[in-house]
């Protein structure tokens, strides 16, 4: 094998590694897993896990990074378009119903995380409450909404998903919580904000 | 989710269209926002000082903690990870 194939089969392990990550933190968690168990999950020897990620903490920030990475880009495109409140609160559920259980993990057990994966979930954060700050100071210009402070208002609304997601099996065992209860945390959400 | 895009370089922010590039130009490896008007990567401290702002004015956060925040942040980014006195937490 040539140097430049070796290379590139190094190159789709990773991938292929980081991939299944997304999947097995989804399903045990953060904390209650551990590198031997990834390598059973992944079908790879532990040595190969240690090849890529020489420490468990370094697998899980790589794993969260792909997931950071994917989960902006997806709220950038589904957010963009929507000139109304409503829209950017439905396109925020939409991208989240799509990363459900990875991304409920983060909001179980963000604060024991590593600072980076605090970051991480606040700059996403961040985009979203940018985007419901330029629609709602547009429908609050007209009167339809309230004129709350811009973190004020992302506090709030993050908060009431929160609060669901992190205790999805109970709202909403063995489904989407999102799919359960979407509608309902946006319809309460645009009446306390409401004129 | 299929759909992918670049991020920058130096902070991460998605770029999709070409006006989220440094000077408008996709071939650039940094947005807009951490660059200057020739399309240079502004200082760490400036690029770390507007990152901790997104996470005051976003979401209320502590000054103090914004600013470690964006510091993990940036200590992974290809910009910044081998910058001395920069190390990933």
């Amino acid at each position: 094998m040539t140097r430049t194939a070796r290379k590139e089969q190094k190159e789709a392990t990773h991938r292929r590694l980081v991939e299944i990550g997304i999947d097995f933190f989804a399903e045990r968690g953060f904390a209650n897993s551990n590198t031997a168990d990834f390598a059973k999950a992944a079908e790879v020897s532990h040595g190969t896990v240690f090849l890529h990620f020489p420490t468990r903490e370094a697998l899980v920030l790589r794993v969260l990074d792909a997931f950071g990475d994917r989960l902006a880009t997806a709220l950038k495109i589904a957010m963009e378009g929507e000139a109304r409140l409503e829209g950017v609160l439905r396109a925020h559920l939409g991208v989240l119903r799509e990363y459900e259980p990875f991304y409920a993990r983060l909001v179980q057990e963000g604060p024991l995380l590593p600072m980076k994966a605090r970051s991480l979930l606040f700059i996403l954060h961040a985009s979203v409450s940018h985007r419901m700050n330029v629609v709602a100071q547009r429908e609050a210009a007209s009167g339809s909404l309230r004129r709350i402070p811009r973190h004020q208002l992302f506090n709030t609304w993050i908060a009431l998903i929160h609060y669901y997601i992190a205790n999805r099996d109970i709202f909403a065992p063995g489904d989407s919580v999102l799919d359960a209860k979407g509608e309902e945390l946006v319809d309460c959400f645009l009446k306390l904000v409401r004129n | 989710m299929s759909i992918k895009c670049v991020s920058c370089g130096s902070c991460g922010f998605p770029m999709e269209n070409p006006e989220d590039f440094a000077l408008g130009d996709p071939s650039q490896p940094h947005c807009r926002y951490c660059t200057d008007s020739t399309g240079a990567l502004l200082p760490y401290e400036a690029v770390l000082a507007t990152n901790a702002r997104h996470y005051v004015e976003s979401q209320g956060v502590s000054p103090e903690a914004a600013r470690n925040m964006a510091a993990a942040l940036l200590a992974s980014m290809p910009a910044w990870r081998n910058r001395p006195g920069v190390a990933a937490q």
